[in-house]
């Protein structure tokens, strides 16, 4: 998961004892387990050490506690109780409300039918993010270089994005991985800015999709001539328009391989 | 909104304030405190992760609440002097050598010589021990809450653990 840790056989030993270790390098920390006697010793003590630890006495949370923190809650903030409404509606005007609300629902629908569809795309793609943000790394394929990321993209999807390296405008390349919108498995690249995470996901061209904010996340999104990119991140909304600059300048006239 | 993120995660913020304070009665305190906060901060959660957001200010209560109360309690390794800072960061108590299988198994300890050597583990130390083992966060969470990097997280948990096993050894 992290390069540098292969330099460090410890730090190496401790990420594969609190499951922190991609499968490949797994493996490899198994096979040299099984090799090497002293590293066996050193990982048995760990364990011990680690059954040691999870057995302790656990507090549990003390009974008055809960009550305290809400009265104090409640000296601060005093919640809203909700009432029942009262229903004073006649029948009458709950079946005309009916019939004005099919008429005019039927008009709109189609309008609002559209503006769901991006709606609903946009929460997909930002839920990839999330859901990214919460595996163990945001990426399927991890790697800085373009050469390594486009073409793992090529081998699983019918049209692949143009994977452009934005290390010197800020943003590193960290990897791709493939999302699901609707039905259709898409590209994201995933770059990173400080200790932010960006998610670009492609979708086929020519989709509107409007700058917003989801969930905390900024969501902004541009066409070319071949796909419809939407940026996800945590980053501020200028940030995010940088990326999509650097990004668009970044642009090569269709690559040539 | 703040019941469904703070509240769920109550007895194991009660848990972490616990573990830094080594007190029940500052730990009840420290989480009526933290509960306030992420009361008044609710509109600042990010809506990722709750758990980590709700530790993270427990967290960050414990350590201000220790400092005016209790700054004696909080050792963190910036406060070690030099040749225990060296012995920490540097050699690490265990070095190369190679254990026996006596050593394997001395510290199957009791509980509460591991509790004392957890306690008197470095505040940075423990922090990162007790959200890993207790709390069983991940890497990542646990760099969130604590407000360092991954590898400081890595290295801090790999020293935490030499310094806790030499503790138990030296107490056999």
């Amino acid at each position: 998961m992290i390069a540098f840790i292969k330099d460090n056989h410890d730090l190496m030993m401790q990420a594969y004892y609190d499951g922190e270790l991609n499968p490949v390098s797994a493996l490899e920390f198994e096979r040299r387990l099984a090799d090497d006697d002293a590293l066996r010793t050193q990982y048995s003590r760990l364990l011990s050490l680690r059954s040691a630890v999870r057995s302790l006495r656990q507090y549990d949370v003390p009974l008055g506690l809960q009550a305290r923190i809400n009265s104090a809650l409640n000296a601060e903030h005093p919640r809203q109780v909700e009432r029942p409404r009262p229903r004073g509606w006649s029948f009458q005007a709950l079946a005309a409300a009916a019939v004005f609300g099919a008429v005019i629902s039927s008009f709109f629908m189609l309008t609002i039918d559209r503006r769901n569809l991006s709606q609903d795309v946009t929460r997909q793609v930002v839920a990839s993010h999330i859901r990214s943000l919460l595996a163990p790394q945001p990426f399927d394929v991890a790697s800085s270089d373009r050469h390594t990321v486009k073409p793992w993209f090529t081998s699983r999807l019918p049209e692949s994005p143009p994977v452009i390296d934005l290390a010197s405008q800020g943003f590193l390349l960290v990897g791709g991985r493939v999302d699901v919108v609707g039905h259709d498995p898409v590209a994201t690249i995933v770059y990173r800015h400080a200790a932010h995470t960006v998610s670009l996901t492609t979708l086929r061209s020519s989709q509107s999709v409007s700058a917003q904010a989801i969930a905390g996340y900024n969501v902004r999104s541009w066409n070319d001539a071949a796909f419809t990119y939407i940026a996800v991140s945590d980053l501020p909304g200028d940030d995010l328009a940088a990326f999509e600059r650097a990004f668009s300048a970044g642009s090569p006239a269709p690559e040539i391989k | 909104m703040f019941d469904e993120v703070f509240l769920p995660h109550m007895a194991e913020a009660y848990r972490l304030a616990n573990w830094l304070t080594g007190n029940a009665n500052d730990a009840e305190d420290i989480v009526q405190d933290a509960a306030l906060r992420a009361f008044r901060g609710i509109k600042g959660f990010g809506a990722v992760n709750a758990r980590a957001w709700s530790l993270t200010i427990v967290r960050n209560t414990a350590y201000s609440w220790l400092m005016k109360n209790r700054p004696k309690a909080v050792i963190f390794t910036e406060d070690l002097n030099p040749a225990e800072q060296q012995e920490i960061e540097h050699e690490g108590p265990q070095g190369t050598r190679i254990e026996t299988p006596e050593e394997i198994v001395l510290f199957k300890a009791n509980a509460k010589e591991v509790e004392q050597a957890l306690a008197r583990l470095p505040a940075h130390y423990r922090e990162v021990i007790v959200l890993r083992e207790i709390t069983q966060l991940n890497y990542r969470d646990i760099a969130e809450v604590t407000n360092v990097p991954i590898g400081t997280v890595m290295s801090r948990l790999s020293r935490g653990r030499l310094l806790l096993l030499a503790l138990l050894g030296d107490e056999k």
